[in-house]
C-alpha cells in the first residue's frame, strides 16, 4: 500500500518537472516570438522610410541602416531571456 | 595614428599669365584641396572676382560628352576595364582630332539605324497581332472596307447573337468571348448595332490590308526575322567597334576630363584684372615639395606662402592617417561619416575589434573557410574601390571566424575532434546527443564584460574628444560628465555585485556589512552612481533621460552570443536533419528509395548551409558594425568632417 502510495508520489513529481521543462520552453518560445514580431512591427515603418530616403540621397544609408535595426535589440534581449530560460 | 593627416593652409598668388603652368603643375601633383572662392566679399578679398575658364575648356567639354555618349552606348565603365598599356597623351591628342569624329559618326549611324529597325519591328508586331482574329474567317482582307451600301462589324462578343434582319455572319470561337464579323445593309446598322450591344459588344479595328490574313502573317513574321537578323549584324558590328576602341575611349575620357578639370579651375579661384589668388590645404608634409614644383614651374614668378590655420572657423578636409592594414576599414567609417578634422579617428580600432566581434559570433572553420574563398574569388569581379575594400574587411573577419571557430571546436555545426577551448557553444540537438550543452551563462558572462570594456573604452576617448575640441567652461563640464557616465555604469555594477554572485564576476557579497544588509561595495556604489548623475546633470539636466541606455547599451552586447548561437542551432538542425534522419539510417541498407532519401539528404545539406553562410555573414557583418555605430560611436564620435579631395586625378589609362 504505502510502496504503491510512494510510486504514484514519484510518477506525479516526474509529471511535474516534464511539465516544468515543458512551461519553460513555452516560455523562452514565447519570449522570442512575440519580441519578434514587436521588432518586426517597430522596423517596418522605419525600413520603408529609409528606403524612401536612400533612394534620393544615397549618402544617408550608412545613418538608415543603423537606424534600422535599433529595434532589432527588443528580439536580441527575447533571444537572452529565452535563452536564460532554457539553460 | 587615431589622427587625421595633418593639413595645412597653402596661399598661392601669381600673375594671371602664370595661371595655365601653375594649374597644370597643382594638378599633376593631386595635393591642392581647392577652398573654391565665392564672391561675398570676405574679408581681404574686396574688389576680387571669380576667374575665368582657360583657353579650350569649351572645345575639350564638347569632345568629352562625344565621348562619354558613345561610352553610354556601349556601356563602358572605366573602372571595370584592365589597364594594359599606358597611353601617351600627346599621341591621343592627336588621335582625339583624327579618329574620334569617325567613330562617333560610325557609332552614330549605326545606333540610329538599330533604333529605326526596332521601331519598325514593333510596328510589324502590332500589325499582326491586329491580324491575328481574322486568320480563322474565310475570305481576303480587302473584302472588309470599301462598300457604300453595307456595314461591316468586327468584333468580340461574350455570347451567341442572332439577328432579325438579312445579314451574313462568320464567328470563331473563343475562351470565353467569340470573335465575329458581321455585315449587314447600311439602313440596318441600328439594329445590328443594338444587338451587339447585348451580346456585349467590344470592336475590333478592321486592318487597312489586303490579301489573306495568314498570309500577311507570315510575311511579316519573315520581314520580323529578316530585321532582327539585321539588328544582331548591328549588335555585332557595335561590340567589335567596342572591343577595338575600349582602351582609347577610357583613355580619352580621361585626357579630356584632365584638360576640363584644368581648364575650369580658374573658376575657383579669386582674380583681379592682372592677378590670382588661390587658397587650399595640402598635407603638412608635402607643402614643402609642391611650393619647390610650382617656383619651379614659374621659373619664380609666384608667391606660394602657408597661412595659419583657425582650428575654430576652418573647415579643415580630412584625409584618413592609417597603417596600411587599416585602410580598407576606412570604407566602414565613411558609411557612419568621416572624422572631423579635431577628433580622434577611431578606424585602427575598428579595424581590430570589427573582426574580433565578426569571429566571436560567426566563429566556425566551415564557415570561416567558405567566406574566405568567397572573398578572393569576388576579387576577380569587383574592381572598383569600395568593393575591393569591402573584400578586404571581409577577408579579415574570416581569418578571425576561422580562429574562433577553432577555439569553440566547431565545423559547420560540427565539433572538431577537440574539447572547446573557449566555452563551448556546442547545443544538444537530436534524440542521441549526449554532453555538457552549451555554457549560456559564460558566454553572457563573457559578452557583458567586453560590453563594459568597450563602453568605458568608448566614453575615455568621449572625455579626450571633448578635452580637445571644447573651450573653457563647457570643456571641463563636458569631460565630468563623460566621466559621470563611467561612475554610474560601474556604480551599478558595484550594487549588483554586492547583492549577487556571478561566475567571473568579483564577488563582493561577502564584504563586510555597514547598516543591516548594505555592505562597503554598495555604499561606493552608490556614491559613484550618485556621483556621475550630479556630474551629468551639471552638463546638461536633459542628458539623464539617457541613464536607462546605461543597461540596455550593455546588454546589446549579449547579442555576440545570442546570434552566434541561433547560427550554430540553425548548422545544427541542418546536419541532423540530413545527416541523422535522412542519409545514415539508408546508409545501413540500401535500396532504391533509400538512395533518393540520400539525395534529398545532401540537397538539404547543401541548402541549409548555403542559407546558413549568407545569414552567418549578414549577421556576423551587420550586428558587429551595429555594435560600433551605435553602442560605441554615439558616446564619443560625431564626424561629419570634409573629405579631403585633392585637384587631380589619378591617371590610369594615360601619361603626360
Amino acid at each position: 500500500m504505502a510502496a504503491e502510495v510512494v510510486a504514484a508520489a514519484i510518477t506525479d513529481i516526474e509529471l511535474m518537472k516534464a511539465s516544468q521543462i515543458g512551461m519553460k520552453a513555452i516560455g523562452a518560445g514565447l519570449a522570442v516570438g512575440l519580441t519578434g514580431i514587436a521588432s518586426g512591427i517597430a522596423e517596418m515603418a522605419i525600413g520603408s522610410a529609409a528606403v524612401g530616403a536612400t533612394a534620393e540621397n544615397k549618402d544617408v544609408f550608412g545613418l538608415v541602416l543603423l537606424l534600422t535595426v535599433i529595434p532589432e535589440t527588443i528580439v536580441i534581449f527575447g533571444l537572452v531571456v529565452g535563452l536564460l530560460l532554457l539553460f | 595614428m587615431f589622427k587625421p593627416e595633418q593639413m595645412s593652409r597653402l596661399l598661392i598668388v601669381a600673375s594671371k599669365d602664370q595661371m595655365a603652368p601653375i594649374v597644370t603643375e597643382l594638378h599633376r601633383n593631386n595635393l591642392f584641396h581647392i577652398e573654391d572662392y565665392v564672391e561675398a566679399g570676405a574679408e581681404g578679398y574686396e574688389g576680387f572676382k571669380i576667374g575665368t575658364p582657360l583657353s579650350g575648356a569649351t572645345e575639350a567639354s564638347g569632345d568629352l560628352v562625344k565621348i562619354r555618349t558613345i561610352q553610354n552606348t556601349f556601356s563602358i565603365r572605366s573602372d571595370e576595364l584592365e589597364v594594359k598599356k599606358r597611353q601617351k597623351q600627346s599621341d591621343l591628342e592627336v588621335m582625339i582630332e583624327r579618329d574620334l569624329p569617325a567613330i562617333e559618326q560610325e557609332v552614330e549611324g549605326l545606333t540610329v539605324k538599330r533604333s529605326k529597325l526596332e521601331t519598325k519591328v514593333k510596328e510589324f508586331e502590332q500589325k499582326m497581332s491586329e491580324l491575328s482574329p481574322f486568320i480563322d474567317i474565310p475570305g481576303d482582307l480587302d473584302l472588309y472596307s470599301g462598300y457604300s451600301t453595307l456595314s461591316v462589324f468586327a468584333g468580340y462578343v461574350e455570347k451567341e447573337v442572332s439577328l432579325s434582319v438579312p445579314h451574313e455572319m462568320f464567328s470563331t470561337r473563343g475562351k470565353g468571348k467569340h470573335f465575329i464579323v458581321v455585315i449587314a445593309a447600311v439602313e440596318q446598322r441600328s439594329v445590328v448595332e443594338a444587338a451587339l450591344q447585348e451580346a456585349g459588344y467590344q470592336a475590333v479595328t478592321i486592318p487597312d490590308e489586303s490579301g489573306d490574313p495568314k498570309e500577311r502573317i507570315s510575311f511579316y513574321t519573315r520581314q520580323i526575322t529578316l530585321m532582327k537578323k539585321e539588328i544582331g549584324e548591328i549588335n555585332q558590328n557595335l561590340d567589335a567597334i567596342k572591343e577595338k576602341h575600349a582602351g582609347f575611349m577610357v583613355a580619352c575620357e580621361e585626357i579630356l576630363k584632365v584638360q576640363v578639370e584644368r581648364a575650369e579651375a580658374p573658376l575657383r579661384f579669386a582674380t583681379t584684372n592682372e592677378t590670382f589668388v588661390a587658397e587650399g590645404w595640402v598635407p603638412s608634409a608635402s607643402v614643402e615639395n609642391l611650393s619647390q614644383a610650382l617656383v619651379k614651374a614659374t621659373a619664380g614668378k609666384i608667391f606660394v606662402t602657408v597661412l595659419p590655420t583657425d582650428s575654430e572657423h576652418d573647415i579643415v578636409p580630412v584625409e584618413y592617417n592609417n597603417p596600411s592594414f587599416a585602410k580598407p576599414t576606412q570604407m566602414l567609417m565613411d558609411v557612419y561619416s568621416r572624422p572631423k578634422y579635431s577628433e580622434l579617428d577611431p578606424t585602427l580600432m575598428l579595424s581590430i575589434v570589427f573582426p574580433l566581434f565578426f569571429g566571436l559570433i560567426l566563429g566556425d572553420v566551415g564557415y570561416g573557410l567558405i567566406l574566405l574563398a568567397m572573398c578572393l574569388g569576388l576579387r576577380k569581379y569587383m574592381k572598383g574601390e569600395e568593393g575591393t575594400r569591402l573584400l578586404t574587411v571581409l577577408r579579415n573577419a574570416s581569418f578571425s571566424s576561422i580562429l574562433f571557430g577553432l577555439l569553440y571546436s566547431e565545423f559547420l555545426g560540427f565539433a572538431l575532434p577537440w574539447k572547446p577551448i573557449m566555452f563551448s557553444r556546442h547545443l544538444n540537438i537530436g534524440a542521441h546527443s549526449t554532453g555538457h550543452g552549451p555554457q549560456i551563462p559564460e558566454l553572457m558572462i563573457l559578452a557583458i564584460w567586453i560590453g563594459l570594456v568597450h563602453i568605458t573604452l568608448g566614453r575615455i576617448l568621449g572625455m579626450i574628444n571633448h578635452a580637445r575640441q571644447d573651450h573653457g567652461d563647457h570643456r571641463i563640464k563636458a569631460v565630468m560628465a563623460n566621466f559621470g557616465w563611467i561612475c554610474v555604469m560601474w556604480g551599478i555594477l558595484m550594487i549588483i555585485w554586492s547583492i549577487v554572485q556571478m561566475p567571473y564576476m568579483p564577488d563582493f557579497t561577502t564584504l563586510p556589512k555597514v547598516v543591516s544588509s548594505v555592505n562597503i561595495a554598495a555604499v561606493v556604489g552608490a556614491v559613484m552612481l550618485i556621483a556621475g548623475v550630479i556630474f551629468i546633470a551639471r552638463d546638461s539636466g536633459l542628458e539623464l533621460v539617457e541613464l536607462p541606455t546605461i543597461i540596455s547599451h550593455v546588454l546589446s552586447y549579449a547579442r555576440i552570443v545570442a546570434v552566434g548561437l541561433s547560427s550554430v542551432a540553425i548548422a545544427m538542425v541542418v546536419n541532423y536533419i540530413a545527416i541523422g534522419m535522412l542519409i545514415s539510417p539508408q546508409l545501413e541498407n540500401i535500396t532504391i528509395i533509400g538512395v533518393l532519401f540520400i539525395i534529398l539528404g545532401v540537397a538539404v545539406f547543401l541548402i541549409g548551409h548555403a542559407l546558413n553562410t549568407a545569414l552567418g555573414i549578414l549577421g556576423g557583418g551587420l550586428h558587429s558594425i551595429r555594435l560600433h555605430y551605435v553602442e560605441f560611436f554615439t558616446k564619443f564620435y560625431k564626424g561629419g568632417g570634409k573629405k579631403y579631395s585633392p585637384f587631380g586625378l589619378n591617371r590610369r589609362f594615360t601619361e603626360d
